[in-house]
């Protein structure tokens, strides 16, 4: 009888689209929202910022660097090695800049032909263009090294509709030319430039995530955010309809058919249970299939799944029982209107709000979908089930919590109407 | 079959239901009259195990089912006022539920479910997601709902409200077929006078959570024997009229329609004259003025003061 009511309940919310589309439907949607536009502040993601550069070269610098150490008829009489030329060679440096790791996700630079200039600036893909004239890098080491001749130029050209890129772009180029000033008012003064650097090592950034093997993605996040989330209104969609049979009073005519209400409180239970671990796979697949979200431990997945929705079956009896002890749906409106978003914001379902307090950290890990979303990222990111026996422990005794005080609440023989 | 027993219930200190005695023999059919609001459904609740009562006994074939009700409710057909139906399923998503509900499974749920929804006219329509039906096929299917176990009794409230005549004379023949064919015990409550009296042989009559009358139909008549009721009929009816009526010492009870006054009198007063020379003083055109036939309306209105369906 127990899978009478399970089928009935899933054939109420079949029938019911709307609430269906607001029940899967809603948390693919926020996911979608959340997952990019909160994306580049996540761990693990790259930058949301993608600059396309061109580089016109209207001379090989190394042609032009051959050509300064032919030319030099070194008035000063210094002594001018070909090591230290080549190291200050400016748009060497430059490239090697835009190159480096910490820029090549952000920074696709593109070395184009003079000849294609007039197509590079029209296409609007291009964030920035840079052309070198001819002699640039000659005319530089002249002015460095000899303080001879006049400083020389680069053309940059910058995509107005790409302004954060350009921007990028330009403060390279000026940090460089920072860079550059005071080197040759060092050397001007014959200061010793060592004098000025500051030691390698101090300056390496190694960036480390702790305690997480595997970096979890904005788009990892939010589906675990909001299907913890979502699988709430699992609990109060039951428990609204449970309450539908009361106020209809079907529930009095199960009770006349002589089932035991305990019958019915365990139909309930299962039935929040059940669809509360389907809404969990069915956003958990889809993440998988549409954003990669794959789930390192498929046991402790489960075994997580499993105690979540011990306490979404819990949640949904009390509704039910308080409800029906009230003879108001009053309760599970106000569950589902307000305490959810209190539970998601706490829980950290929106954003990581516990990083910023540990008191609210330890809050948010007291509320069933905060203990369910640690014990999620924590899989995620390739913890073992040991690392999250604690919030499996908490959502199990939770769930258990709620299942005995409806038992205590649910109207016994005798009180329904 | 069924008694009550001193049944009472009491919510703070209002009485729904005091002291109700009644009892019903297997193979009738029993009326439970009253307005709105006389006990009758908290008297149905009692009997049938849903509500405890605050005292007073059910006995179910000499059996208290107070604290044992399974044996009546195995045996037991609810019909509630209310269409106790889920909507959002087809008629036969319904009838399997409760079928199930009751215990029935594979062969026999599926023969009961067939003869039910013949019985209520629904077997082409049972595919139909409920939803769609209109009022009166909704009642028809409450009804079926608690024939699915083939009861014994069934305990039907106000089954007919807000449906059209034709549903509504569907369901009455219904009933009266069920009694007649399986020898069911019906117990139907009303506050639809002309639906007891077409059906039951047996009346009881509620007001304010008191039983105030029962017996057969011509038991309950004879409640009037030493009153008469005259039907006095006017296409204006002004309110001077009815202030006379109303003072009039003769006069015992009095009920205003539209275009009808009813008055009971004591059978020996001849109030004829003195209606016609009323109605002059208030200058109103009578178009009849009738003695008729008492009716459990009028048994009503003699033992309350009031119309039922006030």
């Amino acid at each position: 009888m127990i899978g009478q009511i399970i089928k009935k309940q899933a054939l109420l919310l079949i029938r019911n689209p709307v609430q269906l589309l607001l029940l899967i439907g809603l948390p693919i949607i926020l996911i979608l929202i959340l997952g990019n536009a909160l994306g580049s502040m996540m761990n693990g993601d790259s930058s949301g910022l993608k600059v396309k550069l061109a580089l016109i070269e209207h001379q090989p610098e190394n042609e032009q660097v051959e050509n300064f150490l032919a030319s030099i008829d070194n008035p000063k009489g210094t002594k001018v090695e070909q090591s230290d030329v080549t190291n200050i060679a400016p748009i060497q440096t430059l490239k090697s800049i835009l190159t480096n790791d910490e820029l090549k996700g952000v920074i696709d630079v593109r070395e184009v032909p003079f000849s294609e200039k007039q197509a590079v600036l029209d296409d609007n893909t291009y964030t920035a263009v840079i052309e070198i004239p001819r002699k640039f890098t000659h005319d530089f080491l002249s002015y460095t090294i000899f303080g001879e001749g006049n400083k020389p130029k680069l053309q940059l050209y910058e995509n107005e509709q790409q302004q954060i890129g350009a921007g990028v772009i330009r403060s390279l180029l000026e940090d460089l030319q920072r860079q550059y000033t005071l080197a040759s008012f060092l050397q001007e003064k014959e200061i010793d430039q060592q004098v000025l650097a500051v030691e390698t090592a101090l300056l390496n950034n190694n960036q480390q995530s702790i305690n997480q093997k595997n970096p979890v993605t904005s788009k990892g996040y939010y589906t675990i955010g909001m299907a913890v989330m979502t699988v709430l209104y699992i609990a109060a969609t039951i428990g609204s309809l449970a309450f539908m049979e009361k106020r209809i009073f079907v529930f009095n005519r199960i009770i006349i058919g002589n089932m035991s209400r305990w019958v019915y409180f365990t139909g309930i239970l299962l039935s929040g249970m059940i669809f509360g671990c389907l809404h969990l796979g069915i956003i958990f697949s889809f993440a998988w299939i549409t954003f990669g979200v794959s789930w390192p431990n498929i046991m402790a997945l489960l075994l997580v799944t499993f105690a979540f929705s011990i306490a979404v079956g819990g949640i949904a009896v009390l509704l039910t029982a308080i409800s029906y002890r009230l003879h108001s749906e009053t309760v599970t409106n106000f569950f589902s209107g307000i305490v959810v978003s209190l539970m998601a914001l706490m829980g950290g379902s929106f954003y990581p709000i516990g990083d910023n307090s540990t008191f609210i950290q330890t809050l948010g890990n007291l509320t069933p979908n905060g203990a369910g979303m640690s014990a999620y990222l924590s899989i995620l990111r390739g913890d073992n089930i040991s690392a999250i026996s604690s919030n499996i422990l908490f959502l199990c005794l939770f769930g258990m919590a709620m299942i005995l005080i409806a038992a205590s609440t649910f109207p016994k023989r005798g009180e329904a109407v | 079959m069924l008694e009550l027993v001193d049944l009472t219930k009491r919510f703070k200190q209002q009485y729904a239901v005091k002291n109700l005695n009644m009892f019903i023999e297997k193979g009738e059919i029993i009326g439970l009259l009253g307005p709105n609001g006389a006990g009758k459904s908290t008297a149905i609740s009692m009997m049938s195990s849903l509500v405890e009562p605050t005292a007073g006994d059910v006995r179910f074939n000499n059996n208290s089912i107070l604290k044992k009700p399974a044996q009546l409710r195995k045996v037991t057909g609810i019909v509630p006022q209310e269409i106790a139906l889920y909507n959002d399923l087809t008629a036969e998503e319904n009838l399997q539920f409760f079928g199930r509900i009751y215990r029935l499974k594979g062969a026999e749920l599926k023969r009961r479910m067939d003869e039910v929804l013949d019985l209520i006219g629904l077997k082409d329509r049972r595919k139909d997601i409920v939803k769609k039906y209109s009022g009166g096929m909704k009642r028809r299917l409450n009804i079926g709902v608690a024939l699915l176990h083939d009861p014994e009794l069934i305990i039907m409230d106000e089954p007919t409200v807000g449906i059209d005549p034709q549903s509504r004379n569907y369901i009455l023949e219904t009933v009266k077929r069920l009694n007649a064919e399986r020898n069911i015990t019906v117990l139907y409550t009303s506050h639809y006078m002309e639906e007891v009296e077409f059906l039951c042989d047996r009346i009881y009559i509620m007001d304010k959570g008191n039983l105030i009358a029962s017996g057969t139909k011509d038991d309950i008549k004879r409640i009037l024997s030493a009153e008469k009721t005259i039907s006095i009929k006017a296409d204006r009816l002004n309110e001077a009229f009815i202030k006379e009526i109303k003072e009039h010492p003769l006069v015992n009870n009095i009920q205003v329609e539209e275009k009808e006054i009813t008055i009971m009198v004591a059978k020996e007063v001849n109030i004829f004259s003195t209606l016609i020379k009323m109605a002059e003083d208030a200058s109103l055109e009578l178009s009849s003025v009738a003695i008729k036939t008492p009716t459990l309306e009028d048994v009503f209105l003699h033992l309350t003061g009031r119309a039922l369906r006030d």
